[in-house]
């Protein structure tokens, strides 16, 4: 997994989470459909996903997904 | 003509879900799922736990449902899409009710808290090690793990008694995994040796509430372990308290899934098994019965395993079939006169050995045995034939072995298929009383007319309490019984028992024989009295006895005793199922008048008698009958 839109698809295919570009950049708790739940999936998948460990204090301290993504990715900020 | 490619099964659940139709077409989901390699269960399991369960209800409102309240000591949210699969695997609907997390000695300390009083089928209390550890000071000694472990398994003691009390659903507890962390902490030898016994010692415990409460369910963790599943997840246990590993826990749902198939009444009673490449090695009739591997050799030692978990399997009432491409001859010479055969002629209730498709075999067979197909597990090593099975028979599991026999046992067992709570002295003899069922059809055959049969068959009934040794069987009859069961109440043993203690209530047990020998205790009669009128809970009737006159001879005598006794009319009610239409016209038929589309009643003038070809006797207790 590269691109955010892999990430999008990820969460989409996976967790089954009807999500667009546009709640990227919501804060988690308005993200409809997102719960703590899918955050513990999302950890196993991300992991799967890029081959590597992600560190989890950082992704359950991250406020939104566009911030989980960069985590996972080490990606540059989009912002 | 074969089954969908593993590809298109996965994407065929993905389209759905994408297309928002995944509740339209639920009942196509069971099949989907049996086309999906294990490790893409759990995502199939989050996609369909985003349905709402009574979307699919409203769609399909004959669809099986059952109720699974989770609480535990640690988070335990991922658990809820693995049941969601682990159960549409069985057809069955799935509606969780997720407690507050680590809070379950409040849940199941208060009855009429919000977890208990929504009265879920199955309340599980999902224990990791930290229900222990976290108990223990620093720094700690095996005293202090002694104690704490006696603590929690007396403070469970208590809650499974609490939980009896109330009555209704299954409480399901689990043994606790011992890991290396905790007991590495201890680095004397003997501490650490302690500990270890301690622990299992409480284990042991928990196991044994089985035993001593009836409505209790234990799922030990340790064989799913021993398979190779980490225990924890280490890193997720630490940060969000989600300690049991996701591999655990699919383990776990497993096990759920299958104690759910038996709040449904969906327990398998048949295995049906292929022969050649399932039950021997080589194909019979190129290799003639010297060729064919059934011990020794290699191979041979592997086929030979699997005939003995057959046998194990029939020994405890599984009714064993065995339908395959060959002819009948050499099969019935090989299962009788092969030195080395483990399984013999005699272990199968029929051997069927044609060269019609399967799944008009199995059809029939399940007409001959009166049980319907989806009680059968089939195994065979050709996806041709499994393909075509689950195809044209999609109610039957169907287990896949192939061509290493090595892994035939596991396979079979990977799933519980015939799990039920509590063995019964009936389901030792199910195999002979279902092959005596065969010899009399054909001894039903050589009659012209069925009331000659009936005649020449000598039946005898005996109504009687239940009692402490029919209390279980009767329990089993209810869970079991689908087609002539009236109301379909499921009743586990514990409240049956309350049934039987209930003095405003009554119990009645069906036993019927007849010439080929006894049938056992066949039916269960359950009524209480208000007042005047005795109302019939339920009336249930095994498959194997239907059409013989035993169920007007047990309703008669229960119409004769209501009257003997100053009854004005009896009520007895009829609520369909998917599977219970054979009985749509069982109360109208003898005489009772339609109240409503589910209640009829006979005010006990005219009641229907005692077929004359049945030796009746009867003790309802109480006054004269």
């Amino acid at each position: 997994m590269t691109t955010i839109d892999d990430f999008l698809s990820l969460i989409r295919d996976d967790l089954g989470i009807p999500l667009t570009a546009a709640d990227l950049d919501l804060a988690l708790d308005e993200v409809a459909g997102w719960d703590s739940v899918q955050l513990l999936s999302l950890l196993g998948l991300l992991e799967r996903a890029t081959g590597r460990p992600v560190s989890l204090p950082a992704v359950l301290e991250a406020a939104t997904l566009a911030d989980i993504y960069v985590v996972a990715t080490g990606a540059e900020p989009a912002r | 003509m074969s089954a969908p490619p593993v590809e298109s099964a996965a994407d065929r659940l993905l389209a759905l879900h994408r297309s928002g139709q995944v509740a339209a077409r639920y009942p196509e989901i069971r099949a989907l799922l049996a086309g999906l390699p294990e490790e893409e269960l759990a995502r199939a399991g989050r996609l369909l736990s985003r349905l709402d369960p009574d979307d699919v209800l409203r769609e399909h409102p004959a669809q099986p449902r059952v109720t699974i309240a989770v609480t535990g000591n640690g988070t335990l949210s991922g658990l809820v899409p693995l049941l969601t699969a682990e159960l549409a695997r069985h057809g069955v609907v799935l509606r969780p009710q997720v407690g507050d997390f680590g809070t379950y000695v409040a849940d199941l300390s208060d009855p009429d808290g919000a977890f208990l009083a929504a009265g879920a089928d199955l309340v599980l209390c999902v224990l990791d090690p930290a229900a222990v550890t976290d108990d223990l000071p620093t720094p700690w000694r095996i005293e202090d793990a002694r104690r704490v472990l006696e603590e929690k398994v007396a403070l469970l003691e208590r809650l499974a008694d609490r939980f009896a009390e109330r009555g209704g659903g299954r409480l399901v507890l689990n043994t606790l995994p011992l890991t290396r962390e905790i007991t590495a902490q201890l680095v004397d030898g003997q501490s650490r040796a302690a500990l270890g016994a301690a622990w299992r010692e409480a284990n042991a415990r928990l196991l044994d509430l089985v035993r001593t409460r009836p409505g209790v369910a234990v799922v030990d963790l340790d064989p799913i372990i021993a398979d190779g599943v980490p225990a924890l997840d280490v890193r997720l246990g630490v940060y969000t308290k989600a300690r049991l590993s996701p591999g655990l826990l699919a383990g776990y749902a497993r096990e759920v899934g299958h104690l759910a198939r038996q709040v449904v009444g969906r327990t398998k009673k048949c295995l049906v098994l292929d022969l050649d490449e399932t039950v021997w090695g080589g194909v019979l009739g190129d290799d003639g019965p010297e060729g064919i591997e059934v011990a020794d050799t290699y191979r041979g030692e592997a086929f030979r395993a699997f005939q003995r978990v057959a046998k194990q399997l029939a020994a405890q009432g599984v009714l064993l079939a065995a339908v395959s491409k060959n002819d009948l001859d050499p099969v019935r010479r090989a299962l009788r006169d092969h030195p080395r055969m483990t399984l013999r002629e005699e272990d199968f209730v029929r051997v069927v050995a044609n060269w019609r498709p399967k799944h008009e075999n199995l059809r029939e067979l399940a007409d001959d045995l009166n049980l319907g197909v989806d009680s059968f597990v089939f195994v065979d090593d050709s996806p041709y034939e499994r393909g075509l099975v689950a195809r044209e028979l999609p109610d039957v599991a169907v287990v896949a072995v192939d061509d290493e026999p090595a892994w035939h046992v596991t396979r079979l067992l990977r799933d519980g298929w015939f799990d039920t709570p509590v063995l019964t002295g009936e389901d030792q003899h199910r195999p002979a009383r279902y092959r005596e069922e065969l010899v009399r059809k054909d001894f039903l055959n050589s009659f012209d007319t069925l009331t000659d049969y009936l005649r020449e068959l000598g039946v005898w009934v005996v109504l009687e309490p239940a009692n402490e040794q029919s209390s279980a069987r009767v329990s089993q009859m209810t869970l079991r019984t689908n087609q002539f069961n009236l109301t379909t109440r499921r009743l586990p043993p514990a409240d049956v028992q309350a049934l039987m203690a209930d003095p405003g209530a009554t119990v009645l047990t069906v036993e019927s024989g007849d010439r080929f020998g006894g049938n056992g205790v066949v039916g269960a009669i359950f009524t209480h009295r208000e007042g005047a009128v005795v109302h019939i809970d339920n009336f249930l009737l095994s498959c194997r006895v239907f059409s013989r006159g035993i169920e007007q001879a047990a309703l008669s005598a229960v119409l004769r005793h209501a009257a003997a006794t100053g009854a004005e009319a009896v009520v007895g009610t009829y609520l369909p199922t998917a599977k219970n239409g054979k009985v749509a016209d069982f109360y109208p038929r003898h005489g009772f008048t339609a109240v409503d589309a589910t209640t009829f009643r006979h005010d006990l003038t005219d009641i229907p008698p005692v077929p004359g070809h049945i030796d009746l006797t009867e003790n309802l207790g109480g006054d004269p009958s």
